[in-house]
């Protein structure tokens, strides 16, 4: 494999980008390291790398939402400094974030001038010369190629023409490197040759383009360069046209290590304790179809957007679906509440903890105690006394360190918080577990604590669901793998015949290469 | 109470400052009573002391109801309506009922309309939240305006003193030296006490208030915890209604004129957080309390009207910004 050199930096300047020793620590945790490389100007350079090697800190810095714990970062040529995203803009850089920033109620030309909107004088009083704005923001956007109205609303655009406007004004700030994050995660395949096209036309006026996505055939398509960092580190940089999408997949993950677990066991594959046929919510999932077994983990693989955890929360009965079945243990509960779903022994651990899997302004205890207050009160009431063995057993089993139980759940460790989640479910000897994104923000020993539970708990005849976007783990922890793209399951694969690169080629592109 | 215990945060400070974090309000009552006792004339005579009592009573019974509805995460705009509504509606039954039903038979018939209301209104509110996305702030604004309307329209505009003889015991009389309404004043405390603490529906009260979505994805139903905790204030409402009507010896529109926004002061002075998920019918103890004795010791030291108001409203913002410091020294 033949990695780029960084670029002579004779020629010119405008446009360039080069970091030099770039390192980023966040306390102990050092999330960028020694970053080295020059991104060359007027080309559309891809930015690789799985979750949490420090691709979104590279964003951050660029952006100016923080600065480097040491090294320099230049633009065009001239050393900067970033205090704040200003700054950033100040020295040419723009960043299209992946949550559109726009305001649906206003329109589309207010949007671009959004902070800045022209002023006139009439009668003594400046006020907004709505007419100057639409002319300029009508001439920027059939500068672009496109043909939008700039005085409809931005609510009535759909989001991909969203995705092109927020484009559109960022470049009305004549950027020479212009940022895009994930900018087609939201988009359908129609919507992303219009942002494809409008890219294009970006590059050959010269503005350099950092492109940063999950999905590996659009860099085949848009890219001159991917660089590609993992674990902080820089990896290397690639020209696409000397590439494949299994070189740049190695470069990612590298040798992964397959760790230690528990030999899989054969199970009894008659009666499944969950079953699912046709399962449709629209936008999001459709035709979904499968089975799980007592003492099976099932890992659901797929890409971000893929549908995965807005299947598990559908199931669950935290979200409505439009279509399909569901039976537990035999009976049909399609359209069930959480609370029917809870009583009838499912238990689902959401993805992002923080916000929805916990109350943080309670103690361990009573998080720990709030899936089970029914079976914990006596008529109605509850005593500290009742409730001691429901937190006390899980504290154990699950080794959570958490000093005192009566303190706010808030002051734990993330690994810590998502064994509470675990043990608030363990507390009902659920039958089916839905465990989604229990690794993400842990340490690596809760990690391995926490897959040890699942391993456990399913030796015991517990039934689950892992879902993670770490696909080394899904491969680690599942006993079988269903993968998800847009919204359908199109694979299933045995973990024990599969590696890496097919399974995440089969995330990204729907289908085997 | 399983909040974050503040004790043993606070640990490894000596015990004095502990002390003083962990029990702000509690100390700053302390520091207002011995104050009034030495400044104010009369406010240590035992007359005085049960008049404050009484008067704290018929906006204690509410406010405890109330410190549900915010830990809940909600608000309820229309208790001071709903009480005036509450009266009239017992004093209506009195006059048009006495008849039929015998004069305490139409008052009994007459509150069990009134609390049967009370609880309904606020149950609907809770579920219009659910049905139709309607934020309680808006329906219980509605129900400010309109029940008061409700009230005078049912009167006729003027003071409907059509009680038996006796019935005025309820808000005004004594028993055992004690006015009457202190003691309702006590159980509700002692209720709502149990019920907040000791119940697994106190709980699902604080994890609805601190994270809906959790409390929801944990199976907990959501709504019908909201509407319930409103229902429950709905209800004491019109029980406090009753006993002001009953003290005043009438219903009238025009009773209760501000109540509602002395209720959730207290609650706020008690450390309950308007965003929901914490805090501590004790607390509002304290609090209404506390507003009882500023308000009684000011107007024994003929401080004017207006300038009880102003004194109102700084110690609403001062007990607000005091609970916000110490979260963040704690």
């Amino acid at each position: 494999m033949t990695y780029l050199q960084p670029t002579d930096p004779g020629q010119g300047t405008q446009g360039r980008l080069d970091f030099r020793g770039v390192t980023k620590r966040y306390g102990p945790t050092i999330a960028l390291s020694e970053f080295t490389h020059s991104f060359a100007p007027g080309r559309v350079h891809a930015l690789m790398g799985k979750n949490g090697s420090g691709k979104s800190t590279l964003v951050k810095l660029l952006a100016g939402v923080t600065g480097p714990s040491s090294g320099t970062i230049s633009v065009n040529g001239e050393d900067r400094h970033f205090t704040s995203p200003h700054d950033a803009f100040a020295a040419g850089i723009v960043t299209v974030h992946q949550e559109l920033s726009l305001v649906p109620e206003l329109s589309v030309g207010e949007n671009i001038f959004l902070g800045r909107l022209p002023h006139r004088r009439r009668a003594g009083f400046s006020v907004v010369d709505w007419a100057g704005l639409h002319k300029r923001a009508g001439e920027l956007l059939a500068d672009m190629g496109l043909e939008i109205d700039s005085r409809q609303p931005v609510s009535a655009l759909s989001v991909g023409q969203q995705q092109v406007v927020e484009i559109v004004k960022a470049m009305s700030f004549n950027p020479s490197i212009l940022l895009l994050d994930e900018p087609t995660s939201a988009l359908a395949t129609r919507e992303v040759k219009q942002l494809f096209a409008l890219i294009a036309r970006l590059r050959a006026r010269g503005v350099t383009m950092i492109y940063i996505t999950h999905r590996m055939s659009e860099l085949f398509d848009i890219a001159d360069t991917c660089t590609v960092i993992r674990d902080g580190h820089y990896i290397g940089s690639v020209e696409m046209k000397a590439t494949t999408p299994s070189a740049i997949v190695g470069m990612m993950f590298g040798d992964a290590a397959r760790a230690t677990r528990p030999p899989r066991r054969d199970l009894d594959r008659t009666a499944p304790v969950l079953k699912v046929r046709n399962l449709s919510r629209g936008g999001h999932f459709h035709d979904v179809s499968f089975d799980l077994y007592s003492g099976e983990i099932l890992g659901i693989a797929g890409l971000l957007g893929a549908g995965r955890t807005e299947l598990m929360r559908a199931i669950f009965g935290a979200d409505r679906i439009d279509g399909g079945s569901v039976w537990l243990d035999g009976r049909l509960m399609t359209g069930a509440s959480p609370r029917e779903m809870r009583k009838a022994g499912l238990g689902y651990t959401p993805e992002n903890r923080k916000e929805v899997g916990l109350v943080q302004s309670l103690s361990t205890a009573d998080n720990l105690c709030m899936a089970s207050l029914g079976p914990i009160s006596l008529g109605g009431f509850i005593s500290r006394r009742r409730e001691q063995p429901f937190i006390h057993r899980q504290i154990a089993d699950l080794h959570i360190k958490c000093g005192d139980p009566d303190l706010a759940v808030s002051s734990l460790s993330g690994g810590n918080q998502q064994k509470v989640v675990i043990g608030k479910w363990l507390n009902r000897h659920p039958s089916v577990m839905f465990f989604d994104e229990p690794s993400r923000g842990v340490d690596v020993q809760a990690k391995r604590q926490i897959f040890d539970i699942i391993w456990q708990k399913s030796a015991d005849g517990l039934a689950s669901i892992f879902v993670s976007t770490e696909l080394e783990e899904v491969l680690e922890v599942a006993d079988r793998i269903l993968v998800m793209h847009q919204g359908a399951i199109v694979a299933e694969v045995d973990p024990t015949k599969t590696d890496l690169t097919e399974l995440y080629g089969l995330c990204m592109e729907g289908a085997r290469q | 109470m399983t909040l974050v215990s503040q004790t043993t945060e606070a640990g490894g400070q000596n015990a004095p400052l502990r002390f003083l974090k962990t029990y702000p309000m509690e100390i700053i009552l302390a520091a207002l009573v011995i104050f009034l006792v030495v400044a104010a004339p009369g406010f240590a005579s035992t007359g005085n002391i049960l008049n404050v009592l009484r008067t704290v009573a018929m906006l204690g019974i509410i406010a405890f109801g109330m410190t549900a509805v915010i830990i809940s995460g909600e608000i309820d705009l229309s208790v001071g309506a709903g009480a005036a509504l509450a009266g009239c509606i017992v004093a209506w039954f009195s006059d048009s009922y006495s008849g039929a039903l015998g004069e305490w038979g139409a008052v009994t018939v007459g509150f069990a309309a009134a609390l049967l209301l009370g609880f309904s209104l606020g149950y609907l509110t809770g579920r219009f939240r659910q049905w139709f996305n309607v934020p309680t702030f808006i329906t219980t604004l509605a129900l400010f305006a309109a029940l008061r309307g409700v009230a005078n329209l049912i009167t006729g505009g003027f003071p409907m003193s059509s009680f038996p003889l006796g019935f005025d015991f309820l808000g005004g009389g004594y028993l055992f030296g004690i006015p009457f309404p202190v003691y309702i004043f006590a159980l509700t405390f002692a209720g709502m006490h149990v019920l907040m603490k000791y119940t697994s529906f106190g709980r699902e009260v604080y994890a609805v208030g601190g994270n809906m979505e959790a409390a929801r994805l944990s199976g907990i139903d959501i709504w019908r915890v909201k509407a319930w905790t409103l229902g429950l204030t709905g209800a004491l409402t019109a029980v406090s209604g009753t006993l002001i009507a009953s003290q005043i010896g009438a219903g009238t529109g025009t009773t209760a004129t501000g109540m509602e926004l002395d209720v959730i002061a207290a609650v706020i002075i008690g450390g309950t957080s308007l965003f929901g998920g914490k805090g501590r019918i004790w607390g509002t103890l304290i609090g209404v309390l506390f507003l009882g004795c500023i308000s009684n010791g000011m107007t024994l030291m003929n401080v004017s009207e207006y300038w009880q108001y102003v004194v109102r409203g700084g110690i609403i913002l001062g007990a607000v910004l005091l609970n916000q410091v110490l979260e963040r020294v704690r």
